[in-house]
């Protein structure tokens, strides 16, 4: 099995590079094509998989990946399995601050709320944040990809601060026990 | 008019939604201008049909009359039935010369020869197809105008659709049907459907199709994401083959609106190597269908979005390739065979 | 087909017969006679309905061509031009009784199409007819059906209301209990809802399954009375009732709308304005406050006053001890006087259904619903959330459904959607226990603030700012209404002790100070967010002088010090008065604590942080030395060395201090053009002070005669003057830390006054 590692690469002069993950292809293209239209005080590479393990061919020109965002559509079930089985094919490396769940469809039906406690959890179990997205507005869009770039900014340490990706993700994790009902 | 002739006039309104009343009294070219005009079409229904009929009355018009409005409404709406379709075989040496008139004289010749009571009409399409109306009648009683039988044939095409045909009148067609075109015999094709359209293209080979091609990389890029020099798919390769495959089996889009399909299974429960299961000689029998407002399209799209993993089933690829969409799945292995 | 043609030149007769005989049904029949002896033989519709009229039970049906034929005429003029009320009335006696056979029930019944409106009376009597059991159940559907069709025509509905526990009884008919349902559904007012009858309809449930038309209702009772409906109505009804117009929608439309106009003429001549009553259906997925209407008819009202009807505030105080709710409690936001009732009133069901109703559209409309991309949508949603904010704004209070949309919507949001209603509505939440605070809102802001640009940042500061001055507010109100104890809503059942107030701002406050520092350290000290959160410190400075709670909690060090080495002045200018006001609120506490025992203690530690504070201002700014060993900011000489600026230690001062800058250059500019020729001559600290009240007077047109570098001196000394000085010659705190001021200031003042200005190497 071939694991994802952070640090097996060395990192391009003034370049990010972004992993998204999305089984179902709908959502990645629009988000990629955004975020690289974005301005930035860097450079930001995309890279679009359907699922992990990525391909082994590809490997020799993949550049190093700062961050994997795994976009969860919560309609579909097969999304979050697919991210599920994705999870184990990434070095425990990366889960200090270089992970993130992009979550779809959130506000869809009283259903929907079970697939988010279990993403929750999920995320709070790796140590990683969870960002919700509208994404059938591109305003949405447009939003859902500024949070993944400030993300990115920190994880690839991009940021002028001398702060690491681990010490912002104490701060942005998510915790499991946010799903507390108090009307 | 007689009774009858009213009787089957407000039947064959009362299938037709009252939207379409308008257009289609116009294409039918029986009453007058005047008449048209002093038909209200906000009215209910039921009195609007009434005034037709008045005017009908009016115009003496008889069962002729009616049933060429049947057809033209059933030629502009030829989706609300299921059709069946028929293929003819050993087309004799002249077959491909048989003309319209020729066509028409032997049909009518034939079945009128068989029964005495029989009311065949006979009307040609824009698009060179031919519709055939037949009222079935007996040698006692009158033409059965209430379920014609409507036959759909292009001419020297070797398919002929068929729809609302009584198992007793099978034989009569079919024989009708071969004589008349020249050909040897007739056999089922397995396909039905609500869509006639479907039907006649898929059989038809009007679509495109793609054939199987290892160079699938020149391709052109469709695709105006993946242009941008900062995104790279990592699964680009995979995705060109999953659409390449998509497109040989169910064609490229659109795909003709099949509804669905039937796999009728007799088959053995195998483990692995060649013992059965069961000790029972018995077959395993149950009937699979897959119904979709598009089934071609959904699962051309199964395959395209990667749901499906792996080449396309020959049992999925045969709908569009054989042109059928029931098949029978004998014990013999995984072949199709009916 | 002859008759089809003949009625037609019958119809304005027809119609000009409903015009005259509006007024009353008893001259009705006498008219009617009237007009028979006239033109007997021309007007075969008077004689059909008169025929009609007289049909009596046991009349021969089959083969009864007169009443063949009378049906016949009036099915034609009622599918042309409707029928009169009094005839519907007639007709629908006489097809329910079944005097004419019941096959024509039905038929009469299809073709009873409303000229203008049906008269109450007639369903009544028609309802009557269903209780005594005779007819056929196709043909009672048929009749709750056409009942259901012109609902909205019946003139008035009062009596129907009456009866209504005869139609409810009908519920148990399997075949009939969806459409009595719907008209249940439509006649229910609060009065009506009985635990008998909730028990009744759960009993059907239990037996029928939870059918839509079931739910439906019982949703509709727990809005009447959600003390009684226990039961959870499923959050997603999606098929409620079914139309069942069907055989009558094409005539009756066309009806309605050839005697439109007729019809808008006579009612507004003879039953002065009277609207259409709406229909309650409930259109899915649409947030729209619905209009005021009461449940009460106009004409059936006695004492009681619907709200829609009041116009002025006078009005409201004269009757505001029977004002009735309107139907629905969702109207009431739209409306200023409504509003100013609802303030009032004393009435716990008033705010419980409006509390149902917001939440239920919050919860059905816009959180459970997407967004599909339309605009519409969105603008839908935007206008319904600041109706809220501005009724809450209006009530000075949050509806406890709204708090707690926000709580579940907080953690799906991507916070772009909506933000300035939503941030505006958190702003409005009101105290709640630290414990809950931290989960419920704390902890997914969080998650938002840190993954977002930074004006999210600054208007979550904002936001919290906001809300921390609703919080002390209302906790000066209640301590000015005296005790310790404060309830914190005037509906909420919860009360808070004065502890428990202070546990939550503190945890709000510490909680703004993590995501000020934390969020200046990773936005790079960004100007506006420095300002927001300096906003929010004002605020916090003061809650003791300002808003008298006995709290008093130090800015942290990192707000702190990027404020006092921030590049613009307005940064440092501020954190120089929030120090002043910190002062201010210590010395009245230490004073108060001295004079009396007080309850309250402000810890010793506040007031070293302070001091701690204000020394590393003083040695920044006045003795240019900002990192001495022992204080916050320590950084190894040696390290420094490595920046090669020359003298690090005095950047920050007075005189150097980059924000102060612009001012000195920008005098400068003015200056030299004013000061020609000047003979040197040193300041002394009275002359300071002298030049400093001339500086604020006049804008710099002083024809000076001093050194252009001593102008620099001293107006960064009064910018920073007012603040600095005041609290440095106040601080009564620490004597040993006014002399130290007051003599470095001096020495500053004296030493900077023989010393040339370098002002380009400050920038390196």
């Amino acid at each position: 099995m071939t694991l994802l590692t952070p640090f097996s690469k060395v990192p391009e002069l003034n370049t990010a590079t972004i992993l998204l993950v999305e089984i179902e292809e709908q959502l990645q293209s629009k988000l990629a094509d955004v975020i690289v239209h974005y301005e930035n005080e860097f450079n930001v590479n995309v890279r679009l998989a359907r699922k992990l393990p990525l391909p082994v061919e590809n490997k020799e020109s993949r550049p190093r990946i700062d961050l994997i965002v795994f976009i969860v559509n919560l309609l579909s079930e097969r999304s979050l399995q697919s991210v599920e089985s994705s999870l184990n094919h990434i070095h425990s490396d990366y889960f200090l601050g270089k992970v993130c769940f992009l979550v779809t469809d959130a506000r869809c039906g009283s259903y929907t709320q079970d697939r988010l406690a279990s993403v929750r959890k999920l995320a709070a179990s790796h140590q990683c944040p969870v960002i919700c997205a509208e994404h059938r507005t591109a305003d949405g869009i447009h939003a859902a990809a500024a949070r993944l770039l400030s993300i990115l900014k920190m994880s690839a340490g991009m940021s002028p601060i001398p702060t690491t990706a681990l010490y912002l993700s104490t701060l942005t994790r998510c915790s499991a026990t946010s799903d507390l009902e108090e009307d | 008019m007689d009774e009858q002739t009213i009787f089957v006039l407000r039947r064959i309104f009362k299938k037709i939604p009252s939207r379409n009343i308008e257009d289609l009294l116009k294409n039918w070219n029986c009453l007058t201008a005047d008449q048209l005009r002093a038909l209200d079409y906000t009215r209910p229904k039921w009195t609007l049909v009434e005034n037709i009929i008045s005017f009908c009355e009016e115009r003496r018009l008889n069962m002729k009359h009616i049933t060429n409005l049947e057809m033209i409404n059933r030629i502009e709406n030829p989706d609300n039935d299921t059709w069946h379709s028929c293929q003819l075989v050993e087309p004799q040496d002249d077959a491909l010369f048989v003309e319209l008139t020729q066509f028409k004289e032997q049909l009518k010749a034939y079945l009128e020869g068989v029964i005495r009571h029989i009311s065949i009409k006979i009307k040609k399409h824009e698009d060179e197809a031919l519709w055939i109306r037949i009222a079935w009648g007996d040698n006692f009683s009158k033409p059965n105008h209430l379920k014609p039988t409507y036959v759909v044939h292009h001419l020297h095409t070797s398919y002929v659709f068929i729809c609302n045909l009584m198992a007793k009148h099978k034989i009569l067609l079919y024989q009708a049907l071969v004589v008349s075109t020249k050909h040897g015999s007739i056999k089922d094709a397995h396909l039905s459907n609500r869509s006639l359209t479907a039907m006649r293209t898929l059989l038809l080979r009007h679509y495109q199709q793609v054939f199987p091609n290892n160079h699938s990389m020149i391709l052109d890029e469709g695709n105006t994401y993946a242009s941008h020099p900062c995104i790279e798919k990592e699964h680009a390769p995979h995705e060109e083959r999953r659409d390449q495959l998509a497109s040989e089996a169910f064609g490229d889009s659109p795909t003709p609106k099949l509804e669905t399909a039937v796999y009728r299974l007799e088959t053995r429960y195998r483990g692995n190597g060649k013992t059965t299961l069961s000790d029972k000689e018995e077959l395993f029998r149950g009937v699979v269908k897959f119904s979709s407002t598009s089934l071609l399209h959904s699962l051309r799209h199964c395959v395209a979005s990667g749901m499906v993993e792996g080449p396309v089933t020959p049992l999925l690829s045969a709908i569009t390739q054989k042109g059928r969409n029931y098949f029978v799945i004998t014990d013999k292995g995984p072949g199709v065979s009916s | 087909m002859a008759e089809l043609s003949n009625p037609i030149g019958l119809a304005p007769d027809q119609s000009g017969e409903a015009d005259s005989t509006v007024s009353s049904a008893s001259n009705r029949s006498l008219r009617l006679a009237e007009k028979e002896k006239k033109k007997s033989e021309a007007d075969p519709f008077g004689l059909a309905v008169k025929y009609l009229s007289r049909v009596e039970a046991g009349t021969v049906v089959r083969g009864n061509d007169e009443l063949e034929r009378s049906l016949v005429v009036v099915e034609t003029v009622a599918l042309s031009n409707g029928l009169h009320p009094d005839v519907i009335r007639m007709l629908l006696d006489m097809a329910l009784s079944l005097n004419a056979g019941t096959a024509n029930c039905t038929r009469v019944l299809k073709f009873l199409i409303p000229a203008t409106v049906v008269p109450q009376e007639a369903i009544v009597r028609g309802v009557s007819w269903l209780c005594v059991g005779k007819m056929p159940m196709n043909a009672q559907v048929f009749f709750v059906r056409w009942v259901l069709t012109v609902f909205d025509l019946i003139d008035c509905k009062d009596h129907l209301r009456s009866i209504y526990g005869f139609i409810f009884s009908f519920v148990t008919e399997e075949n009939l209990c969806p459409f009595i349902c719907h008209l249940l559904y439509l006649l229910t007012m609060r009065e009506h809802v009985h635990p008998y009858r909730v028990r009744k309809l759960l009993d059907i449930q239990a037996k029928m399954g939870r059918q839509p038309f079931l739910t439906q209702l019982l949703a509709l009772y727990k809005v009447f009375r959600p003390d009684l409906v226990t039961v959870s109505v499923p959050s997603r009804v999606r098929t409620g009732f079914k139309n069942y117009n069907a055989p009558w929608k094409v005539s009756l439309s066309a009806v309605q709308r050839k005697n439109k106009g007729a019809v808008l003429d006579e009612q507004s001549l003879s039953l002065d304005v009277k609207e259409k009553p709406l229909s309650r259906k409930r259109k899915l997925h649409h947030l729209e406050i619905p209009p005021l209407s009461s449940v009460f008819d106009s004409n059936s009202k006695g004492k009681v006053f619907g709200l829609q009807e009041l116009r002025s505030f006078k009005q409201l105080l004269e009757n505001i001890d029977n004002i009735e709710l309107p139907a629905q409690m969702g109207s009431l936001l739209g409306s200023a006087l409504s509003l100013h009732y609802l303030d009032c009133v004393q009435d716990e069901s008033a705010f419980l259904r409006l509390n149902f109703w917001l939440g239920h559209s919050l919860q059905e409309e816009f959180l459970l619903c997407p967004v599909d991309g339309s605009s519409d949508n969105t603008s839908e949603a935007c206008r319904f959330l600041s109706t809220i904010l501005s009724s809450q704004q209006f009530l000075q209070e949050s509806f406890s459904s709204t708090e707690s949309f926000l709580y579940k919507f907080l953690s799906v949001w991507d916070g772009c959607l909506l933000r300035p209603q939503i941030l505006d509505l958190l702003s409005d939440i009101p105290l709640m226990p630290s414990f809950y605070m931290r989960k419920l809102l704390f902890e997914p802001l969080k998650q938002l603030y840190f993954t977002s640009t930074v004006f999210f940042k600054c208007s979550v500061i904002e936001c919290l700012n906001n809300m921390l001055v609703k919080w002390l507010t209302w906790h000066s109100v209640s301590v000015v209404k005296g005790g310790l104890d404060i309830s914190l809503n005037s509906n909420s059942t919860m009360a808070m002790s004065l502890s428990g107030f202070m546990d939550s701002v503190m945890e709000l406050v510490r909680f703004v100070g993590l995501l000020a520092s934390e969020g200046l350290r990773l936005e790079n000290c960004h100007v506006l967010l420095l300002n927001q959160t300096l906003a929010f410190y004002e605020t916090v400075c003061d809650m003791f002088l300002k808003f008298s709670l006995p709290l008093i909690i130090m800015l942290p060090a990192g707000v702190f010090y990027p404020a006092l080495f921030a590049t613009e002045s307005v940064s440092v200018d501020r954190l120089g008065y929030i120090m002043y006001r910190y002062r201010k609120n210590l010395t009245l506490a230490k004073r108060q604590e001295k004079q009396r025992e007080q309850t309250f203690h402000i810890s010793r530690n506040t007031y070293k942080e302070f001091n701690r504070n204000l020394q590393a201002m003083v040695n920044s700014m006045w003795n240019s030395s900002w990192c001495l060993p022992g204080s916050d900011l320590e950084i190894d000489k040696d390290l420094i060395a490595l920046s090669k600026v020359a003298e690090p230690w005095c950047r920050f001062d007075l005189i150097h201090h980059p924000a102060l800058f612009s001012y000195a250059i920008e005098f400068h500019q003015k200056a030299i053009s004013l000061v020609t020729s000047s003979s040197y001559s040193p300041p002394s600290l009275v002359f300071a002070q002298g030049y400093n009240e001339l500086l604020l007077d006049t804008q710099l047109d002083v024809t000076s005669q001093y050194h252009v570098e001593d102008h620099l001196t001293m107006l960064s000394l009064t910018l920073q003057a007012v603040h600095l000085l005041s609290f440095c010659c106040e601080n009564t705190l620490d004597e040993r830390m006014l002399h130290f001021a007051l003599q470095t200031s001096l020495s500053v003042l004296t030493r900077e006054s023989h010393r040339p200005l370098h002002i380009v190497g400050t920038r390196t």
